[in-house]
């Protein structure tokens, strides 16, 4: 428990430095705010006006605990485009993207481990070829390459599926399925590995032993030994698909946090894009703090 | 010592190879053991003499492939343990031979506690309630001379010594009454003083519940004080097998008295190590003649070409063209 602890506070304290460096990568990532809010012909006079009405013109450290304290009251500032309140903008892109990122997530998990069992089970027979070589394309295919791909298929040529946007199920298929290949492809594997490790460990042959049924053995006992590599990577996995939703959100033009964050970048959007990306920091953040959590409640040699 | 007539495992002639692409050469051959009731058999040889093999063969328990029993039968209550099914050796294992084996450090699943281990040992061979299950595994733990049952059965394996989780292990392969143990060198990985408490536990239980106990060791000292018969293997045969106190006093074979004379003792003054000159060959290496030809001080012109067979001599067995004494 005390490791826990441990984790959280640290995990806390990166929180607060990484906010930091996004804050001040944005201040210092150059562009002109003014030019894209203001008309061409506006004065010098007129753009000082404008920066000193956002505070830009304080400094930096200044500037970050201003903004800092807003956040702790839930004042998350306007967009500078459209003037609109980036905490109802929030409320309803964060929807959108755990929806589609939460489904990624089971399908790395709930496709990617069985399939990985059952290639470790199967193993050097045409079944777990078929695995393994699946999921080594699936590791190489870059997901941008695949969207497009899978557009084609089976929303242009096959009609089965939308190629975009956001409403139903339906819709939700296509850009999960290209979020979640990556990480389904690399638990595969992972759990291959891990599975055929600990099948090889002497506990099994004290388990066969002592008459214990070889499913047991194997969904019991091997499978427990297996998952803690798993869930020790499982924050990466977050990672990875918070980082794609950029690109997969842009794809599919899904509604999500990823969207309004190129959008934003695009458009210099700065009270945007620092919200949202302080946001995806977060996210991750704590993805990493719950799979290292994870690894300590199932490991009793940490729990202990 | 009352022995029974009929012995309650019997191996014969079994000879287990190795199978792969394009090579294929015996690591055990023509192995003959007997195993009597409430009896300490104790199997002895270098490492690799295939002494593991032929009790891990019992259960069916050999790493196939690349291995596999290519020829000879395990008789046990009437069954050829090579042939039966295994659903059938699942039921064997544990319940009627049960087996111990060398490092308990990683032996036991690191993820579960010893009372989850040992209740679902309990369980595989017996439908009862979780209540009862704890209770043998209680029984189990004490009986295989743990103090504190109760403490140990909700530890993990790496809250427990090497003793202690060999004493985990034993009461693994005790929970379930089996009428045979396998002891597969139970105590090389354990400091000596723990050595000797857990050898002292094998024989009581072996004795209590009238068992009969395979101990595999390397350790002639461990054959004297607990073993009732034992057979010598070298390069996966059996070289020599009689009545401890016999071989002991007088082996026949040059390799078991190589062996002996290899016991370092202490009134025997300062010096050097004895060892016996020479390596063991390798199982796809091994000579047309006696395979220990090469090493041996005794050897002569037909141990270079022909293969001794396995002679009864007047209490034990000898497989040596030319015997000491």
């Amino acid at each position: 428990m005390k490791a826990v602890l441990k984790t959280t506070v640290l995990t806390l304290l990166l929180l607060l430095a990484s906010s930091f460096a996004v804050f001040a990568a944005i201040r210092l990532s150059g562009g002109d705010v003014t030019a894209a809010r203001l008309p061409a012909s506006a004065t010098t006079e007129d753009r000082d006006l404008f920066r000193h009405q956002l505070g830009l013109d304080r400094p930096i450290i200044e500037q970050y605990f201003t903004y800092l304290g807003n956040l702790f009251t839930g004042d998350l500032g306007n967009s500078l485009t459209n003037n609109a309140s980036i905490g109802d903008l929030a409320v309803e892109k964060i929807r959108n993207s755990a929806i589609l990122g939460g489904v990624s997530l089971l399908l790395v998990f709930g496709i990617g481990i069985p399939l990985g069992m059952v290639a470790s089970l199967r193993r050097n027979s045409w079944l777990d070829t078929g695995i393994t070589s699946f999921s080594v394309g699936g590791m190489a295919v870059p997901n941008f390459w695949l969207a497009l791909i899978l557009i084609h298929i089976f929303a242009t040529s096959l009609g089965w599926l939308p190629s975009a946007g956001q409403g139903g199920f339906k819709y939700l298929i296509l850009p999960a399925v290209v979020l979640a290949a990556e990480g389904i492809a690399l638990t595969v594997r992972m759990t291959r590995s891990s599975m055929i490790e600990n099948l090889n460990q002497d506990f099994v042959r004290t388990l066969r032993a002592a008459g214990l049924s070889e499913r047991r053995i194997y969904f019991k006992h091997v499978l427990r030994n297996s998952l803690l590599p798993i869930i020790s990577l499982a924050g990466l996995r977050i990672g990875q698909i918070v980082g794609y939703a950029l690109v997969v959100e842009t794809i599919f033009g899904w509604p999500g946090v990823g969207q309004v964050l190129v959008n934003g970048v695009l458009r210099r959007d700065y009270p945007v894009v620092q919200f949202f990306s302080l946001l995806l920091v977060f996210v991750v953040t704590m993805g990493n703090l719950a799979a290292s959590v994870g690894y300590t409640l199932a490991n009793p040699r940490l729990r202990k | 010592m009352t022995v029974d007539d009929t012995p309650l495992l019997e191996i014969r002639d079994l000879s287990i190879g190795l199978r792969g692409d394009g090579v294929g050469y015996d690591i055990v051959r023509d192995v003959n053991m007997s195993l009597y009731r409430n009896e300490t058999l104790a199997v002895v040889g270098e490492s690799g003499c295939g002494k593991s093999l032929t009790a891990l063969a019992v259960l069916s328990l050999i790493a196939s492939p690349p291995l596999f029993i290519t020829g000879g039968s395990i008789m046990f209550g009437g069954r050829d343990l090579t042939k039966v099914s295994t659903s059938e050796m699942r039921a064997v294992r544990g319940a009627e031979i049960a087996m111990v084996f060398q490092d308990p450090m990683s032996a036991l699943d690191p993820m579960f506690t010893v009372g989850t281990l040992l209740t679902s040992a309990v369980k595989a061979h017996h439908k009862v309630k979780s209540a009862v299950a704890k209770e043998r595994a209680l029984e189990a733990l004490a009986d295989a001379g743990i103090e504190d049952p109760k403490r140990r059965f909700d530890e993990y394996p790496f809250q427990l010594s090497g003793g202690i989780s060999q004493r985990v292990m034993i009461a693994l392969a005790l929970v379930n009454n089996p009428k045979i143990l396998i002891a597969d060198e139970p105590t090389t990985a354990l400091d000596v003083t723990v050595q000797a408490q857990i050898l002292e536990r094998l024989k009581d239980l072996k004795d209590e519940r009238g068992m009969a106990l395979m101990l595999i060791t390397h350790n002639l000292g461990v054959v004297a004080s607990v073993a009732d018969r034992m057979v010598v293997m070298y390069t996966g045969e059996v070289v020599e097998s009689g009545a401890v106190d016999e071989v002991l006093a007088s082996p026949h074979h040059p390799y078991t008295n190589g062996l002996l004379g290899a016991v370092p003792r202490l009134n025997s003054g300062a010096g050097q190590l004895v060892s016996i000159p020479g390596r063991v060959p390798q199982p796809y290496e091994l000579p047309v003649g006696c395979t220990f030809a090469d090493r041996c001080d005794r050897s002569i012109d037909i141990c270079g070409v022909e293969r001794p067979v396995l002679e009864h001599r007047a209490r034990t067995e000898v497989r040596c063209h030319n015997p000491v004494g």
